[in-house]
């Protein structure tokens, strides 16, 4: 699928920017998560990795994407990968005295990508976390029948995370700026259960370009189409990152990240799908992430957070704000030409 | 070729226009009910609708650029449908940071937040400059009963109720004074329908958002009869004190002379309340001073009276200036000083604005009063070498005349004391006997005076030299200039003069290339084929072409027929067919 020249030399030129000074002896960031899995709620390990980033962000890469700012700038050997290995491990014993029985990597880029992490390091990082489900995040086009294989039986229970963003090939095309198409998610997707993994998908709600209603109604249509083909579905609402065109537009009134009253709205029309259906978001209430109007933030993300944990979609009901009416005629009114309206 | 939309009148950069649907609009207006969405190319593919489907304006599929886009996505990916030409009326989405010129009826512009004035003002330039001047242009998502008169000065000329429905939803109650959150109000400032026997507790959220739409519209009416009347910068210079931003955005516009001075016209009937501190910077204002320095020259050297502006105009007509008139008895060439038009020599005053102007008086001059009045009488006093120059002015005019006599090495006498007022008999009888010797000017003589001073300012510097034997029929001021036994030109209501086809030779207005045919009443646009760039509303204009030629009236300014393809282009006021 071919994105738009236009898009990638701004991105180029955006990131350019950036001066990437990251250490690559410590991973970017490591934390303990709680997640919703097919065996329950449980504690993760949650580790990103510190590589030379994302192959596609190096061409222009997704719009509202920044992490390939914080990767090295050039290529981290196995020696460097564990110590990184080594650190997050050291992390999770002094948070904690037993271990986590959920480990999620993440290298901002794609965990079987050989060049980011070379297959030494790759099976030693697995091979550490054997009696644990170990969740890696890889683009489809590095999801292949060994590598899964291999992957598959060096650890309890493997999840393979797809950054889908959405099942629309249009709005991943124009606005996430982002090459695959669905077919080669669904292509990975088989390939990953064929391997004996589960599928967790990543979408992205409310990509740059996107009104709020168009967001909601392509959060709901993706979250229902890649629940076909994964037991779990993500959805990010888009946060503003650093060295992105999402920020760009952020800084001139351009771009606002999704109302909660969406991500709410979302996960009550999608929680009949058999998948689970979660979200996370990252800098709630704030101006760069997902945020309502200031007074009902705290309420409504503790809500969403709740129903993660639960998938009780009665709670989903339960928050209430008088910005919520004007949530409602936002939808309504809110035409591109003039969004953000509010 | 824009079908749908016509720029019926104007006043300054503001018009009035009629988008040409089923029932038609004038605008400023808002338009979100009549526009039809052909969807966001950004989401999905969208083809081009067919013009049976079309109801309204059909808002073509669009590739919106939100304010902070990439340059290199708005040069390469913007959708402008420059090759679509549907007999419906369409409108194009285009970013006011890279606004591409398409033929189409309105232009719904993105990329702009309310509240940056600078970038607001930028914008309404480079709108106006790149699109076709008979294109709507529509500002989204920003109108709101405090700014619209604001954003429609600027020249934008159509709006939405979305910006005050989404927020008045939100709570946000607004009025032409701002916006305040409903539950701030100890009572209702408003008596619409909403409004009416309710109170700020009652309201609920989609009422708030009702009466903000109706406060918007409301609003919207003022300013189309504010335009209608010729009236809207005295409105706005008054109305963008509700904020900030909008103080800004007039002061900056008023840095764009050329964009002003294109739009403004030379003449009309209107009245100008120059009330606040901007009025000095109005193209009117800084146009008369400029064409007093640069057109208009002194009819006698011997003597001059500088005087007072009255508050009715022509000032001849007050009884202060028939009492001046009486004591100086045309033995001295008479000057009024005045703020803020600065030096209007008498055969000025029905000239625009100086017969039009009102301006509060209190005795007490701002600095930038007279700074100004001073700097443009130093120059009169420099380019018109009187050998006496008698100071007829009240106590509050001193200093700064004073300082004007000095830079411009002038010694003038003072008729008028401290502690008098210009119209005490004792000051009268001063002034009467200060200029006892001089020479009496005489009727006719001052009547060509008045002629030509008029004809100066209107048509360049020495436009009568050569004319000699012309001379002065009727009375002041309802004069008309004759050579022989025909008449060349007329002063009319507007304080202009208004040429006949002998006049054209004697005069030499600019001129507009037509196409082969014979106007009935008016020149319109698309008949136009070429005009000169100096044409400004009002304007006297000669009209030539294979089949005929003739005098009349500018409604438009000169880039501005070239370019439009609707709406009348010069009114007809002298036709001669037999060319």
């Amino acid at each position: 699928m071919e994105t738009h020249a236009a898009v990638n030399d701004a991105m180029r030129r955006i990131r350019s920017r950036k001066e990437r000074d990251a250490d690559p002896e410590e991973p970017i960031r490591v934390w303990i998560d709680r997640d919703r899995t097919p065996d329950g709620v449980g504690d993760s390990l949650t580790i990103v990795f510190n590589t030379d980033g994302c192959r596609w962000a190096r061409a222009g890469g997704c719009t509202m994407c920044g992490y390939v700012g914080e990767s090295n700038p050039g290529a981290v050997d196995t020696e460097s990968l564990l110590n990184q290995l080594e650190h997050a491990l050291e992390h999770e014993r002094t948070e904690r005295d037993d271990e986590c029985p959920i480990v999620k990597m993440y290298t901002s880029g794609t965990f079987f990508d050989r060049r980011e992490i070379p297959p030494e390091a790759r099976h030693r990082i697995l091979d550490s976390f054997r009696d644990r489900r170990v969740v890696v995040e890889s683009l489809p086009d590095f999801v292949e029948t060994d590598v899964v294989e291999d992957a598959v039986d060096r650890v309890r229970d493997l999840d393979v995370a797809i950054g889908l963003e959405t099942a629309d090939d249009h709005v991943r095309r124009e606005c996430v700026n982002k090459y695959f198409d669905y077919q080669e998610f669904v292509r990975a997707a088989e390939v990953a259960d064929d391997a004996g993994a589960g599928v967790k998908s990543y979408l992205l709600m409310k990509p740059p370009f996107v009104t709020e209603k168009e967001a909601l109604e392509d959060a709901v249509y993706s979250v229902r189409e890649s629940a076909e083909h994964s037991h779990t579905v993500s959805v990010n609402p888009c946060n503003i990152q650093r060295y992105t065109l999402v920020d760009r537009q952020h800084y001139r009134d351009g771009y606002r990240p999704p109302w909660l009253w969406t991500v709410v709205e979302m996960l009550k029309r999608t929680a009949d799908e058999d998948a689970i259906v979660v979200s996370h978001p990252v800098a709630p209430g704030g101006d760069r992430g997902a945020h309502n109007c200031g007074e009902c933030d705290d309420d409504v993300y503790d809500a969403i957070q709740a129903y993660n944990e639960t998938g009780d979609a009665s709670i989903l009901e339960e928050p209430d704000c008088s910005c919520r009416e004007q949530w409602m005629e936002l939808l309504e009114r809110e035409r591109s030409w003039h969004a953000p309206l509010a | 070729m824009t079908q749908y939309f016509e720029v019926v009148d104007r006043d300054g950069p503001a018009r009035l226009g009629e988008l040409r649907i089923t029932p038609p609009v004038t605008t400023p207006a808002t338009v979100d009910d009549v526009l039809e969405d052909y969807g966001s190319l950004w989401t999905d593919e969208h083809a081009t609708p067919e013009e049976d489907d079309v109801g309204g304006v059909a808002v073509l599929p669009h590739r919106a650029m939100p304010s902070g886009t990439p340059e290199e996505i708005l040069e390469a990916m913007q959708e402008t449908h420059g090759d679509v030409d549907l007999d419906v009326a369409t409108a194009a989405v285009t970013s006011v940071d890279a606004p591409e010129a398409s033929g189409h009826d309105m232009h719904v512009l993105t990329g702009l937040r309310e509240g940056d004035s600078r970038r607001v003002v930028e914008a309404a330039l480079d709108c106006r400059r790149s699109l076709a001047p008979d294109s709507a242009l529509y500002l989204p998502g920003v109108a709101a009963p405090a700014n619209v008169a604001t954003l429609a000065y600027l020249g934008f000329d159509c709006f939405d109720s979305d910006y005050a429905a989404v927020h008045g939803r939100g709570g946000s109650y607004m009025t032409t004074d701002g916006e305040v959150a409903v539950e701030k109000l100890d009572e209702l400032p408003c008596c619409c329908t909403v409004c009416r026997d309710s109170s700020p507790d009652d309201l609920s959220p989609e009422e708030v958002a009702e009466h903000n739409v109706f406060a918007l519209e409301a609003e919207l009416s003022r300013v189309r009869s504010k335009i209608a009347d010729g009236r809207l910068r005295d409105y706005v210079e008054g109305q963008c004190r509700s904020e900030r931003w909008q103080v800004e955005v007039l002061r900056l516009l008023d840095e764009e002379e050329t964009y002003l001075e294109r739009r403004t016209p030379v003449a009309r009937t209107t009245e100008m309340d120059c009330n606040v501190s901007e009025s000095m910077d109005r193209i009117e204002v800084q146009r008369f001073a400029e064409r007093v320095i640069e057109r208009y020259t002194a009819p006698r050297s011997d003597a001059c009276v500088l005087l007072p502006c009255s508050a009715g105009k022509p000032y001849s007509l007050s009884r202060s200036h028939s009492e001046f008139r009486e004591a100086i008895a045309g033995r001295a060439h008479e000057v009024i000083v005045t703020s803020p038009l600065a030096v209007v020599p008498r055969g000025l005053e029905n000239v625009y604005p100086a017969a039009h102007y009102d301006v509060p008086v209190t005795g007490r001059w701002t600095p930038t009063e007279q700074e100004f009045v001073e700097d443009v009488l130093t120059r009169y006093l420099e380019l018109n070498r009187y050998e006496d120059v008698y100071v007829h002015l009240p106590e509050d005019y001193r200093p700064f005349v004073e300082s004007a006599c000095s830079s411009a090495d002038v010694e003038p006498s003072f008729t008028c004391r401290d502690d008098e007022h210009p119209r005490d008999d004792e000051a009268l009888e001063r002034l009467r006997t200060s200029l006892d010797g001089l020479q009496t000017s005489g009727r006719q003589r001052e009547r060509r005076w008045y002629a030509r001073a008029v004809a100066d300012h209107q048509f360049g510097e020495d436009s009568w030299d050569s004319l000699d034997d012309l001379r002065i029929q009727g009375q002041m001021p309802r004069i008309r200039v004759m050579q022989d036994d025909r008449q060349l030109a007329a002063l009319t209501e507007y304080g202009s003069l208004a040429l006949t086809l002998e006049g054209v030779e004697a005069f030499e207005p600019p001129d507009v290339e037509i196409e082969p045919f014979v106007p009935e009443g008016s020149v319109l646009a698309p008949g136009v084929v070429d005009a000169d760039d100096s044409i400004r509303v009002a304007d006297e204009v000669l009209f030539e072409g294979e089949e005929c030629r003739g005098v009349g009236r500018a409604e438009m300014g000169g880039r501005e027929m070239r370019d439009s393809s609707r709406g009348v282009a010069v009114s007809v006021r002298h036709l001669d067919d037999s060319v």
